[in-house]
């Protein structure tokens, strides 16, 4: 594999083509090999804008290799190429590779703001190089299985990156949520402060913008959770992983001088006493010994908040204040922090007590028989534990990473036919597959089930009938649930939920 | 219409129109072709003279006058790049002595495009734009369709036809258009779908829009992507960009690049390059490669000059043509008898020494060529990609397509034989109805001609051409007759044998206009034989009557195929797909394929029940509408 970011307003001379590029892995590779890598990228997005304006180059499908490209800011470009194995060479999955590529920037922008605006604050590119190499580095270390990397596959169809995983609560336990999410964002004292309530690895509440609440999500799930915090790495892939990036940390660090941070670096999370979680990370203050703050970027607002992460047993609290609003720096926070506890710290176990409570385990969302992904708006996910789908065959799989492609390209088209009037692709696909399997897609009002059914009768109609049952009765309201639930608890974007 | 159809017109109504005398016009229209190939001919070869004194004492010996013979080489191709010898299929002058209707033109395929540039009402563009579905269209519903044609916006007037030619004309002509555009041009640009064949020095050779000169610098372009992909270890197969696609195919020396954003599947694209580059073979062979090993800067568009029609056409058919993603052919329904009949004497013909003896027509409503009967010399096949590209070269030729002429031309069939020339004997009966005889000798032409003639006396005795122009009047399967004669459907497909049911036409076409379809909102279907490598699709119905919506159909026909025989996991076994315009339906098994449309809101478990019938129906009548026993491939 091969990743690469590249900006074509830079190295415009003949013999500066150096300076376009902003990061490549792995990067040891001789600088004719990736300027190669580059060219080609380059030479194809000038060309497609030929014929496509508005929309270049997207992918290079070759034989051997597929190059996806992701334009993360206007004129730069992230382009992943990888191998296809032989097990892979059937199914591609390019959306979701891209998503990987869409995920890594927007971590990335959580955390230091956007490319450009780096390059613009100092236009040699040394500090975002040194910026992007280690993020992304820790970043891909996630996907180490031993000592290769396990990019996502069509092993992964029954799956959603970049989407939230909500738990379904009861309307008892979503008031109590509510209450608490009340309580804390008056504790800071300022009504501009955002929170996030995650049990497990799941979203209870958000008051944020759908974006930054997918950013924000995923980084919790990465390495803030208990989960996460227990397992030293990502908890969200049910792949084995090894971290081989540990032996090159140390030479990583000399490297880099302490200015750059590294939010994504394993291990460097803890609970702290008071039940905030600290971490060493941002340098720690150099008055009163504390950990410092980290600082994060709202997309929508381009504010600049202070993440505090409270964590009781299951539950995680991220409270964002904003950095405005604090004028004294730490001891401003810890303030706060304080006041938070006061306040909230009896609902927070109250909540904790009653979300473990109808927890249903790490099955609670398994439906017997079937094997299924429920995608709403592109932001909200819910799915078959992975456990369970490990149990399908490869063919199943396989043509279900297909069919997705499939669907993919019709979303996209319905988008790009219609942009301005209602854009929702009603579908419905079922397909036997060789193996006899019924595999299934149905879109509707920005809805998305895709199904496996192994063991269902022959018949279409049956195969049809599973699916009906499936999603009048389970999809609809545990959907329906989790939609009350966000509702309740953003009223300032419920309008994007809803 | 111009003297094509009047002397098809009486050759159909006379019972024999073989002893009917020439047309006036007719004879015009080949003294005009004589002069034409006067320009470029030249007669400095021994054998013009052999084959005149041939032609000479033939002529005598049978006292035939019944029209010019045609034989033609197409492209001015060098006999030393040839396979096979074909010196006598070089370029002569006819000798225009013999006059009038006895001459042997042994004519260029580039004259051919002057002509149809100089008479812009020619059979070919009028004939050919009849032949795509809009039956009896006016002048205005073709200027409608060829703004449909491919493109995104409506180019207005400002650009000429085919090289030159008054664009007075709106009607839609198989040669190229558009000539003025190059790469810089918005309206180029726009076009939904480009199509490139270029030499793997970046030399173009073909371009469906534009001056293939002036794509020059692209060309280079699409060379310098594929070559670099090359040189790192590796071979682009496309490119994606928004809605378009890039799709590459590299075929040794020739590089065939589409330019794409008719969502159509990379699959479909890329078999579509296949054809294309099929087409290229079958004009060339694939010796052709030899001259790049030679020359590597070799200029291959002078050999390909004048078959600009050829490629449009065959491009033009993958947006209506079932046979081009199905890998099957489509037969004219008839008579068992009248088949048998047919093919009897093709038999009788193929066993003294014709490769393959077919007999075809255009369909009325011209969705595809159909074939009435075909015969393979012992263990001979062919395959039906093979059929499609002939057929396409046949019939988008010009020179072909004279009434009653005769032409003998050098081709290649890429499947049987990418390496060799066969030669090719083309006669019309009719403005729709062709014989071809294919064989490996070069100096068979005397010997095709008194088979075709042998032929057309069976074939008139036993009323086999008249029973082809009902059918091709009569039409196909019609969705609605599923409904009306379930129970009383004995076999037979009402259009082709029986008597009583004469109005039934009448009947289904009215009520077709009021916009019934088939039971259970069936519009349409297609059924694929596999073993025979055949297909049949049914009539278009309500509301499938415009061009653009049948044109959808056919787009979504090609994505369910796609989808359905997708590489590595399928075939798959049926697929249930909804969405605004269609209920699909497809069903693979060993045996068939069975495609079928239904209404959007059509329920699941009537239209499976509905699919169910179509197959029993289709399985009764078989006989009628396959060509059964006389498969290409069941020797």
């Amino acid at each position: 594999m091969q990743l690469c970011i590249f900006d074509l307003r830079r190295g415009q001379q003949e013999g500066q083509e150096l300076d376009k590029i902003l990061f490549f892995f792995p990067a040891d590779l001789p600088f004719a090999t990736q300027l190669s890598v580059i060219g080609l990228s380059e030479g194809l997005i000038t060309f497609t804008r030929i014929f496509s304006p508005d929309a270049a180059c997207e992918v290079i499908e070759a034989e051997r290799h597929s190059h996806v490209f992701y334009e993360a800011e206007s004129d730069i470009w992230m382009v992943m190429v990888v191998d296809k194995s032989k097990e892979s060479k059937a199914a591609c999955q390019v959306d979701a590779l891209r998503k990987v590529l869409k995920e890594v920037h927007s971590l990335f922008v959580l955390f230091h703001g956007t490319m450009r605006s780096m390059l613009e604050k100092e236009t040699s590119g040394g500090l975002i190089r040194s910026h992007l190499y280690p993020f992304i580095t820790d970043y891909l270390s996630d996907f180490l299985t031993g000592r290769k990397l396990q990019l996502p596959s069509f092993h992964d169809c029954l799956m959603e990156r970049g989407t939230v995983q909500m738990l379904t609560v009861g309307r008892e336990a979503a008031i109590e949520v509510q209450s608490l999410v009340k309580v804390l964002e008056c504790s800071a004292g300022t009504t501009s402060c955002y929170s996030l309530v995650l049990f497990q690895d799941l979203l209870v509440s958000t008051t944020l913008s759908p974006d930054d609440t997918i950013s924000l999500f995923t980084y919790a799930v990465l390495r803030l959770t208990p989960h996460a915090l227990s397992s030293g790495a990502t908890s969200w892939s049910y792949l084995q992983r090894n971290n081989i990036y540990r032996s090159r940390d140390a030479s990583l660090d000399q490297e880099n001088n302490c200015q750059v941070k590294r939010p994504l670096h394993h291990n460097r999370w803890f609970r702290g006493n008071d039940g905030f979680l600290a971490s060493d990370i941002w340098g720690t203050d150099n008055g009163s010994q504390t950990s410092v703050t980290p600082i994060v970027y709202l997309q929508l607002t381009e504010e600049r908040m202070y993440l505090c992460a409270y964590q009781h047993k299951s539950l995680t609290i991220i409270l964002l204040v904003p950095v405005s609003s604090i004028l004294n720096g730490e001891q401003g926070l810890s303030l706060v922090k304080q006041q938070v506890l006061e306040n909230a710290s009896l609902k927070m176990l109250m909540v904790e007590e009653k979300l473990s409570k109808g927890w249903g385990g790490e099955n609670a969302y398994h439906v017997s028989g079937y094997r299924y992904l429920l995608v709403d708006d592109e932001r909200v996910s819910r799915a078959s534990p992975p456990a369970k789908v490990m149990t399908l065959a490869k063919e199943s799989l396989l043509a279900l990473s297909k069919l997705r492609e499939e669907v993919n390209l019709e979303k996209k088209r319905a988008k790009c036919s219609n942009s301005e009037v209602n854009c929702d692709k009603e579908l419905e696909i079922c397909v036997r597959a060789k193996n006899g399997a019924w595999v299934i897609a149905r879109t509707s009002r920005g809805k998305e089930l895709y199904m496996v059914l192994e063991k269902a009768s022959e018949t279409l109609l049956y195969a049809a009938d599973s699916v009906e049952k499936f999603s009048n009765r389970f999809a609809f309201d545990a959907l329906h649930i989790l939609y009350i639930e966000a509702i309740i608890s953003s009223p300032r974007y419920f309008v994007l939920y809803h | 219409m111009s003297s094509s159809d009047s002397s098809s017109s009486s050759a159909s109504d006379d019972p024999n129109p073989k002893l009917k005398p020439q047309p006036l016009e007719s004879q015009f229209q080949s003294s005009l072709t004589l002069e034409d190939s006067d320009g470029v001919a030249r007669t400095d070869d021994a054998s013009v003279a052999e084959q005149q004194q041939e032609q000479q004492d033939e002529g005598s010996g049978n006292g035939s006058v019944d029209g010019v013979v045609n034989v033609e080489d197409n492209g001015h191709r060098d006999s030393s790049d040839r396979e096979e010898g074909i010196g006598s299929g070089e370029a002569r002058d006819g000798d225009g002595g013999s006059g009038g209707g006895g001459g042997v033109v042994w004519r260029r395929a580039n004259s051919e495009v002057e002509l149809e540039v100089e008479a812009p009402a020619s059979p070919s563009s009028s004939g050919y734009a009849g032949g795509r579905g809009s039956s009896g269209a006016s002048s205005a519903s073709r200027a409608d369709d060829a703004s449909e044609e491919d493109e995104i916006e409506v180019v207005g007037n400002d650009d000429g036809g085919a090289v030159g030619a008054p664009d007075s004309q709106a009607e839609w002509t198989p040669g190229k258009r558009h000539v003025d555009e190059d790469d810089a041009s918005i309206s180029w640009r726009k076009r939904k779908k480009h199509f490139f064949i270029l030499s793997n020095s970046g030399k173009p050779i073909y371009s469906r829009y534009g001056d293939e000169h002036k794509l020059a610098g692209f060309s280079a372009t699409l060379q310098a992507i594929i070559s670099f992909v090359e040189n790192g270890g590796d071979r682009v197969k496309y490119v994606k960009a928004g809605m378009h696609q890039v799709v590459f195919l590299v075929k040794g020396p020739i590089y065939l690049v589409c330019i794409s954003c008719t969502e159509e599947p990379f699959e479909s694209l890329v078999a579509q390059l296949e054809l294309v580059y099929g087409q290229m073979i079958l004009i060339l062979t694939k010796s052709l490669n030899r001259c790049f090993e030679k020359n590597p800067k070799f200029d291959m568009t002078p050999l390909l000059g004048g078959t600009d029609v050829v490629f449009s056409a065959l491009i033009h058919s993958f947006s209506w043509n079932p046979a081009a993603f199905l890998h099957a052919y489509a037969c004219l329904p008839l008579p068992y008898a009248t088949r048998q009949a047919a093919g009897a004497i093709l038999q009788d013909v193929a066993d003294s020494g014709v490769l393959f003896a077919l007999l075809m027509c255009k369909h009325r409503v011209g969705t595809s060529l159909k074939v009435i009967s075909l015969v393979g010399a012992q263990k001979a096949s062919l395959h039906p990609d093979d059929m499609l590209l002939l057929g396409n070269f046949i019939m988008s030729s010009e020179s072909f397509r004279q009434v009653t002429s005769e032409s003998f031309s050098p081709i290649c069939l890429p499947r049987y034989n990418p390496m060799a020339f066969l030669h090719a004997y083309v006669h019309y009966f009719d403005a729709d109805t062709y014989l071809i005889l294919l064989t490996t000798r070069s100096d068979a032409f005397y010997h095709l001609k008194d088979c075709r003639i042998r032929i057309e006396t069976v074939l008139l005795k036993s009323n086999v051409l008249s029973e082809v122009q009902r059918s091709t009047l009569d039409g196909g399967m019609r969705v609605e007759d599923l409904s009306v004669d379930l129970q009383q459907h004995t076999g037979s497909t009402s259009r082709v044998e029986d008597k009583p049911h004469t109005e039934t036409p009448e009947r289904i076409r009215e009520s077709s206009l009021v916009g019934l379809g088939g039971p259970a909102g069936l519009w349409h279907f297609l059924y694929r034989s596999v073993y025979l490598d055949q297909y049949v699709s049914s009539e278009f119905s309500s509301p499938i009557n415009t061009h653009r919506q049948q044109k959808r159909l056919y787009r979504a026909y090609q994505k369910l195929y796609v989808s359905m025989h997708s590489k590595g996991i399928g075939p798959h076994k049926t697929q249930f797909r909804r969405d605004e315009n269609y209920v699909l339906l497809c069903w693979v098994t060993p045996d068939f394929e069975l495609y079928a449309a239904f209404d959007p809101l059509a329920d699941k478990a009537l239209a499976i029940k509905t699919c169910n019938k179509v197959c029993q129906w289709v399985k009764d009548v078989e006989n009628e509408i396959f060509l059964l026993g006389a498969s290409p491939f069941s020797w």
